[in-house]
């Protein structure tokens, strides 16, 4: 499934993001358009997103990481992801404090579903489950 | 102050006050009618109701246009809007700038996209988006994010 780039505010040219919609758990009325980060190990989530969609992190203990030049609190848990038409029970890393614009999607609980065609030169990515 | 007599009731509106009033509050859905407050598009008769208590079936919707029209508010009717890339335009990126143009007022903020130039809502919380959208039914098919403050943010660096 193709998908095109997230265009935003920037000068002199706009500036175009690879971003995915991600479906969590059962909120279908507002999927995540998260960044797709191949850097990154894990897919990482803000804690709100936990909240909103009823996952307890209650009983989880918190390791802390360094993410983005802030330290942040990870609770490493699992939720049933849909992307692509796609839904599956990925490894998720909530944090808090979350300050970032977009939730991350990474190795783990991303790219090993999927087949990532990238084309930066026409702002789109194309995905296909594994 | 400008009076003006609605549905038999006398009120004196100022633009300030109506400003003032719809800080905090989210623009309902948009049907073919909106008004500009504080560069928020706001259906003109939720801006009226708002400010007067009056129910909003006790005025019609050209009488909130003539009224915040009145005010110096400015009053448009929705437009058409496309999702169609711009293959014409790659350098502008996948919309031509027509997104990125849709995004920049709202800097900052959490926001929910019908299509991809069509912000339904945006609000300071991603609880508040997700509150709108179930209130009024609607569904973020272009997807829900934060609109980076700054182009630094947007490339990547970490806010402050």
């Amino acid at each position: 499934m193709k998908f095109s780039f997230l265009e935003l505010p920037g000068q002199p040219l706009p500036l175009a993001r690879p971003v995915v919609p991600v479906q969590v758990e059962d909120l279908q009325d507002a999927p995540q358009l998260c960044l797709v980060d191949t850097g990154s190990t894990h897919n990482r989530f803000g804690a709100w997103l936990a909240r909103a969609v009823g996952i307890d992190l209650s009983e989880i203990e918190p390791v802390q990481i360094a993410l983005g030049g802030g330290l942040t609190s990870a609770f490493h848990t699992r939720a049933d992801l849909t992307i692509a038409g796609t839904r599956y029970d990925a490894p998720v890393t909530f944090c808090d404090p979350w300050p970032y614009a977009f939730h991350l999607l990474g190795q783990e609980g991303f790219l090993r579903y999927f087949r990532l065609e990238v084309c930066a030169a026409e702002f789109w990515l194309d995905l296909t489950p594994e | 102050m400008p009076t003006f007599v609605i549905s038999g009731h006398s009120f004196s509106l100022e633009r300030r006050t109506i400003e003032r009033a719809l800080a905090k509050e989210l623009p309902d859905p948009l049907t073919e009618h909106y008004v500009v407050v504080h560069g928020r598009r706001f259906p003109p008769k939720q801006v009226l109701a708002k400010v007067t208590g009056l129910d909003r079936a006790d005025f019609t919707t050209h009488q909130a246009r003539r009224i915040l029209k009145r005010l110096g508010f400015v009053a448009e009717r929705v437009g058409s809007t496309t999702s169609a890339p711009d293959r014409g335009a790659p350098d502008g990126g996948p919309f031509g700038g027509r997104q990125a143009a849709a995004l920049a007022p709202y800097a900052g903020q959490w926001v929910a996209l019908g299509k991809p130039t069509e912000v339904l809502v945006a609000a300071d919380s991603p609880e508040d988006v997700l509150a709108w959208l179930s209130r009024h039914e609607r569904r973020a098919s272009g997807g829900m994010f934060r609109v980076p403050l700054s182009a630094d943010e947007a490339q990547g660096a970490a806010p402050t």
